[in-house]
């Protein structure tokens, strides 16, 4: 039986999750929201988690109905994101791995994603699409590395939809995509406006005014291509993003279309929170790593494919 | 305290910044070094610091080009010297261990 508490706080949202044998035991997570009009910047955004991370941290265990001395590793974020926030979840991680004398894994944000998306789905090897305020990917699993097939050549498709969302001042709560998108659902018109896929890659900088439909198709292209690449008959959604329904339909559409099947995980679990980190930190210290305290420092970038996957085949 | 260089200091125009603080144990000194050492200053050059412990007290020396980057360094790292003791005073006292170890780091 091997028990893992993960802390994440790359952005706005700090969560602490307790995971134990593809369980999910606690996953509590509070989200730092600004007045509409107003993106979250590092500083603001790092004393937000300061102030509130002891007390996830107790309900995580509380919940859990666990003693420290139940836990066998402690897993935080290492990276990417932003760097303050960062700084202030690793903080608490070392040292209650300290206090309770167990070992410490820093995990790929990413990768938390991922593995929380295939426990929660069991999709078997699925072409990934991660998408969320900071990152836009599509990767596939390949000897032991997680590869990036394509990516946002500028800004995550995330960053776009809050952008504009802080441009025509909608409300921040719970996030600003949610609000687009109960918007959207009241749509009437289409607009055309560029679209901007080069090869496996594509492209959101500069064009503020889209709408959903052709951010999503855009995506839709790239996961396909992908898809043919790999020969894939598997999708999987992960980042907050993901918990758009249109975005889930255009997927579900282009999967029928192959034979393909689509998985997509609820917005406990798309939305950044802690239990994926501990189910990325689970599958690591299953497999033998360890993070010691001298290479534990955080960073802004870290990329999906920087990570050996030891545990996967 | 911050002072100008003088004739210890064998860089010209450097300023120095020292903190003593104290813990319970050196154990928990200890272990807020190791906590506090391994992130690297977000600000590339200009700024040094060195963490020790000696006993039951951490010590940090800062050595800065300019008053400004010494300032947002200490007031930073106070911060996060003031949450990893709220974390100790929350979830501590350390578990019992057969081996110690004090180290020194260079950020």
């Amino acid at each position: 039986m091997t028990v893992v508490i993960g802390f994440e706080g790359s952005a706005n949202k700090i969560g602490v999750g307790i995971v134990r044998d593809g369980e999910v035991l606690s996953n509590p997570r509070r989200t730092y929201i600004t007045p509409p009009g107003q993106g979250f910047l590092p500083s603001e955004t790092a004393r937000h988690h300061r102030s509130v991370i002891l007390t996830v941290l107790k309900e995580a265990l509380e919940e859990a109905g666990l003693k420290p001395a139940d836990v066998d590793c402690v897993a935080y974020t290492k990276g990417p994101g932003m760097g303050a926030p960062l700084v202030t979840v690793a903080l608490v991680a070392r040292t209650v791995a300290q206090l309770w004398g167990k070992p410490l894994l820093g995990v790929n944000h990413c990768i938390g994603h991922i593995e929380m998306g295939r426990l929660i789905t069991q999709a078997n090897n699925p072409t990934v699409l991660y998408v969320s305020g900071g990152n836009t990917q599509v990767i596939a699993y390949s000897e032991r590395r997680y590869r990036i097939f394509g990516e946002t050549i500028d800004i995550a498709v995330g960053n776009c939809l809050d952008r504009f969302a802080r441009v025509i001042k909608i409300s921040n709560d719970p996030s600003p995509g949610y609000n687009i998108e109960q918007m959207a659902k009241k749509g009437t018109q289409y607009v055309e406006l560029p679209y901007t896929v080069k090869g496996m890659d594509v492209s959101f900088s500069g064009i503020l005014s889209y709408i959903e439909e052709t951010l999503f198709s855009m995506l839709v292209e790239i996961t396909e291509r992908a898809m043919a690449h790999c020969s894939s008959q598997e999708v999987l959604i992960v980042g907050g993003v993901g918990c758009n329904l249109r975005l889930q339909e255009m997927m579900g559409v282009m999967c029928k279309e192959r034979g393909a099947k689509l998985f997509a995980t609820d917005e406990s679990f798309c939305i950044d929170n802690g239990a994926m980190i501990a189910q990325a930190g689970w599958e690591m210290f299953r497999s033998g790593q360890t993070t010691e305290l001298s290479d534990s420092w955080i960073t802004q970038r870290y990329r999906t494919d920087e990570v050996e996957v030891t545990w996967r085949d | 305290m911050a002072a100008p260089c003088t004739e210890n200091n064998h860089k010209q125009g450097k300023l120095e910044f020292v903190l003593d603080v104290p813990f319970p144990s050196s154990r928990e000194a200890s272990i807020a070094l190791q906590s506090l050492s391994p992130d690297r200053e977000p600000r590339k050059g200009g700024i040094s610091k060195e963490l020790t412990v000696s006993g039951c007290t951490l010590s940090v020396r800062w050595r800065a080009d300019e008053a400004r980057i010494l300032r947002v360094s200490v007031g930073s790292f106070m911060d996060h010297l003031s949450l990893v003791m709220e974390t100790m005073e929350a979830f501590g006292p350390p578990v019992s261990v057969t081996t110690q170890t004090v180290s020194s780091t260079m950020t």
